[in-house]
């Protein structure tokens, strides 16, 4: 009795601490973010006023880097680092200018085409760089069909574009690019503000700077290091970062399918997203929730699951009466083995309604009435009609078919589990087993006080990380039930039917049905829905990647 | 002592003991094998069953999968599926059949990532493992920062990009994506494994005149070749039957993954889970093979590999 009161406490205490580090921890770290904040702003300033009061000289070399990028550098008499600077901005101011329409405004075009209401002028005239950033605060003010400084708009433009409708996607991928070039132009001009700066320290305390000569070696010496990570960076930037800025910036605009190229425009629209997501009076909240706690159940469910099947057949096959381990172990890991797109596909076929494998074998033996009848005694099955069971169909078999989704993740995950638990036990040493015999332990005492810690000890960290799988598993559900089965008509308010989960989909997959597959696209809510998930694994994945040591060793 | 003694005097014949000792050893060892070779045997025919189906499936000539006897009969073996798969064109314009098309362009998208995927992890893990230099903790970090986004957040943004620069259905494009979400994570790999080839090795190399690129390509590169492996098969797999990205990015370039999610949806031309079975089936014997052969990399891969970091 004892033990059940120990195991009691802690597990009440797990919970507590989990409570208190929702109602204290989390406001907490994000009130001492926002301080740490603040205080590094002010810091900055101080220590901004600090430099020009006590080396004003130093300090006006960084001020010339602050308006001309790299004269700073070049009045310290460092020409080889101030020229390459330099010619990077005039690059940049080129590229601008060669791209822009500036000539055009200059040339009197805005006198012939003056604007009634509002000029827009980073939108006719800007070259690539102010027209990005004009489009990425505006997407777009100029719809197709309209008339805009006295010519009607088309969808198809002349010369420079301006007399052509906006298309606030493009406008907003521009934007995106656009933005990370400029943000890595910022860091150079900080670098070199701040390089000046402490140049001139050195020069001033007497200390002599590196020469150029000295310089390009050391350059050259780090120079190998960046050459080979560029690449990667390169991609990893564009098909990894720019896509996911834009789609948390998608989060914050009203753009659903209601957006046809250039009749309507997207806008910022702040916050109004999150509302229609947290809003309990909106329709979207009620299928968030439910859906959101079926994600919750299923992923804990399955990750449970196939642990304690994966140990339970782990031991088993180790235990002495067992003869031909290795074929016991070959034949169970087949089901990992598969390819996991097939499995399911394949379930999808076991489970078919008409045509599929359960309900054949019971047609055959004959026992569909007395297997149905079951069912619906336990309460999985609540489908009307008589005849085949309808596993994925039935909006009423809703609990029968989320018990099947956790079962075949169970058949497809649990030889993972054996195989990495057979690996732990092997590593069990021989010492401590003979030492529990010695003392007279008995096989269960074995097993509770020192197989079950020891293969806990070694495999918790996985079944974390199974979880945040499972939570984001989109295959699972799409391949095997394919979300189905709905809710019942009646259930669902007008405005929704087409966009509504079915009452399988976890979030992911019903995220991909907003963006793909429903009748009425809505980009902005997936996009919440897709931050909401990374908030919550992003956290799990911290805490997980912070417990590897040697990540944070790194000088 | 008072126990020991009363034991004592209750002597018992050694003989019968051992007898009565044995039988009870004997039934408790029966009742555990029966019940352990029971539990085997339902397991075993848990997942057999299925498989076994899939089989029979594949090789039976039927339209109706009602009609497919679960254990495979060897009298109604016929190829007839295998035909179909290799011989059905949806599309006049196009030199191959389905099945095949789709079979090299999901090849072609897995190979073209394992390469890339191992070149640019390799050399990444190299520069992250052998130097230092400016920014590294930050971009280490970044790095892995942005690998926990999950990769379906940009789906909408990738697919607006990729139409942007008329990428759509073009598959070396598509594998870039894999070759970039990939990278972050087996770059901690390979630089967990290189951080524990002695730096001594590099050294002498240098001192006897060797440049970076030697030291990598004689040196690092040999020494490293098992997780090099390891990660060369994890990034096949993972693009090799993916279905979320081609169905966005490639929707006139059929996949496997694709096809196999077309035939087997009773919504889409031709509907027939008949030639899923038999494409599956093709499918999956290599990859079986493979998977049991790696078995134990696998584990080590994502337990130990991660966990020594």
């Amino acid at each position: 009795m004892d033990k059940f009161k120990h195991f009691g406490l802690k597990i009440l205490n797990a919970f507590k601490r989990v409570g208190l580090f929702i109602v204290k921890g989390i406001p907490l770290g994000i009130y001492n973010f926002f301080k740490s904040i603040v205080f590094a702003i002010i810091n900055f300033f101080k220590r901004l006023k600090g430099a020009k009061n006590e080396h004003p000289n130093s300090f006006k070399r960084g001020l010339a880097s602050f308006f001309l990028m790299g004269l700073g550098q070049i009045k310290n008499k460092q020409w080889y680092k101030g020229v390459p600077i330099l010619a990077i901005f005039l690059l940049f101011i080129i590229i601008e200018i060669a791209t822009s329409g500036y000539w055009w405004a200059l040339s009197g075009e805005i006198a012939n085409y003056p604007a009634e209401g509002k000029l827009y002028f980073f939108r006719d005239y800007g070259g690539l760089f102010t027209r990005g950033i004009w489009g990425l605060l505006t997407l777009g003010a100029v719809t197709t069909y309209s008339t805009y400084r006295g010519v009607d708009i088309r969808p198809r433009g002349a010369l420079f574009g301006w007399d052509m409708g906006d298309n606030s996607r493009v406008l907003l991928g521009e934007g995106v690019i656009v933005f990370v070039l400029v943000a890595l132009l910022f860091i150079l001009w900080i670098v070199s503000i701040r390089d000046a700066y402490k140049t001139h320290l050195k020069v001033a305390a007497g200390k002599t700077i590196e020469d150029a000569k000295s310089f390009y070696k050391r350059i050259s010496e780090e120079y190998f290091a960046y050459l080979i990570i560029i690449p990667a960076l390169m991609l990893i930037t564009f098909f990894i970062l720019i896509p996911f800025i834009f789609s948390f910036m998608v989060a914050f605009t009203n753009y659903t399918d209601n957006i046809s190229l250039g009749r309507e425009l997207i806008e910022w629209h702040g916050f109004d997203t999150f509302v229609k997501v947290f809003n309990p009076e909106e329709d979207w909240f009620k299928f968030f929730n439910q859906t959101l706690m079926w994600t919750l159940f299923y992923a804990f469910m399955s990750s449970v699951t196939v642990y304690v099947l994966g140990l339970v057949q782990a031991i088993i096959i180790e235990s002495k009466y067992v003869v031909g381990k290795k074929v016991w172990r070959t034949i169970f890991i087949l089901p990992w083995a598969i390819p996991g797109m097939i499995i399911l596909l394949l379930f999808s076929n076991v489970f078919g309604a008409d045509q599929g494998l359960l309900n054949n074998i019971l047609a055959s033996t004959g026992s569909t009435d007395a297997f149905r009848g079951f069912l619906r005694s336990i309460g999985l099955v609540g489908q009307a009609s008589e005849g085949n069971i309808l596993w994925f169909t039935s909006s009423a078999n809703a609990p029968l078919a989320r018990t099947i989704i956790i079962l075949v993740n169970l058949w497809m995950g649990f030889p993972y589990f054996m195989l990495m638990i057979t690996g732990v036990l092997t590593t069990i040493p021989k010492m401590l087993i003979e030492a529990a015999d010695i003392d007279g332990a008995t096989s269960w005492q074995k097993f509770r006080y020192l197989t079950l810690p020891w293969v806990i000890r070694g495999t918790a960290p996985v079944i974390i990380t199974t979880f945040t799988f499972n939570f984001n598993n989109f295959g699972m559900i799409y391949f095997l039930t394919g979300g189905g089965p709905g809710y019942p008509r009646s259930e669902i308010p007008t405005a929704l039917i087409g966009v509504a989960p079915g009452q399988t989909d976890i979030l992911i997959s019903w995220i991909y049905k907003l963006s793909f597959e429903s009748t009425v696209n809505q980009f902005n809510l997936a996009a919440a829905y897709s931050i909401l998930i990374f908030l919550l694994i992003g956290v799990v994945a911290l805490v997980q990647l912070s417990r590897l040591k040697s990540f944070w060793e790194e000088e | 002592m008072a126990n020991y003694n009363e034991k004592r005097q209750k002597p018992q014949s050694t003989k019968s003991r051992l007898k009565g000792y044995a039988l009870k050893g004997n039934i408790k060892k029966g009742l555990a094998g029966t019940f352990i070779y029971g539990w085997l045997m339902a397991s075993l025919t848990i997942i057999l069953v299925p498989i076994l189906w899939m089989i029979s499936a594949a090789f039976t000539d039927t339209e109706n999968l009602n009609a497919v006897p679960i254990i495979p009969n060897p009298t109604r073996w016929s190829l007839a599926n295998y035909q179909e798969i290799f011989t059905y064109t949806g599309s006049t314009t196009q030199a191959l059949p389905d099945y095949p098309r789709a079979f090299l362009v999901s090849l072609g998208v897995a190979s073209l990532s394992t390469v890339l995927t191992v070149i640019f992890s390799s050399l990444v893990g190299f520069a992250f493992s052998r130097y230092r230099f400016h920014g590294k903790k930050p971009v280490l970090l970044s790095m892995f920062g942005l690998q926990l986004f999950p990769s379906f957040m940009g789906m909408i943004a990738l697919f607006l990009l990729f139409n942007q620069f008329g990428w759509l259905n073009s598959w070396p494009h598509l594998s870039l994506i894999y070759v970039a979400g990939s990278i972050p994570f087996n770059t901690f790999i390979i630089r967990g494994f290189m951080k524990n080839i002695p730096l001594s090795l590099d050294e002498s190399a240098r001192i006897d005149g060797a440049s970076n690129v030697q030291v990598l390509r004689k040196i690092i590169i040999p020494l490293a070749a098992p997780i090099l492996g390891f990660v060369a098969v994890d990034s096949f797999m993972k693009p090799w039957l993916d279905y979320i990205l081609p169905s966005i990015l490639m929707p006139e370039n059929e996949t496997v993954a694709m096809w196999l999610f077309r035939v087997n949806d009773n919504e889409s031309q031709p509907y027939n889970p008949m030639l899923f079975m038999a494409g599956g089936l093709f499918i999956a014997v290599p990859i079986m093979m493979v998977q049991i052969y790696m078995q134990k990399y696998v584990v080590y891969g994502l337990t130990g590999g991660a966990e020594k970091g």
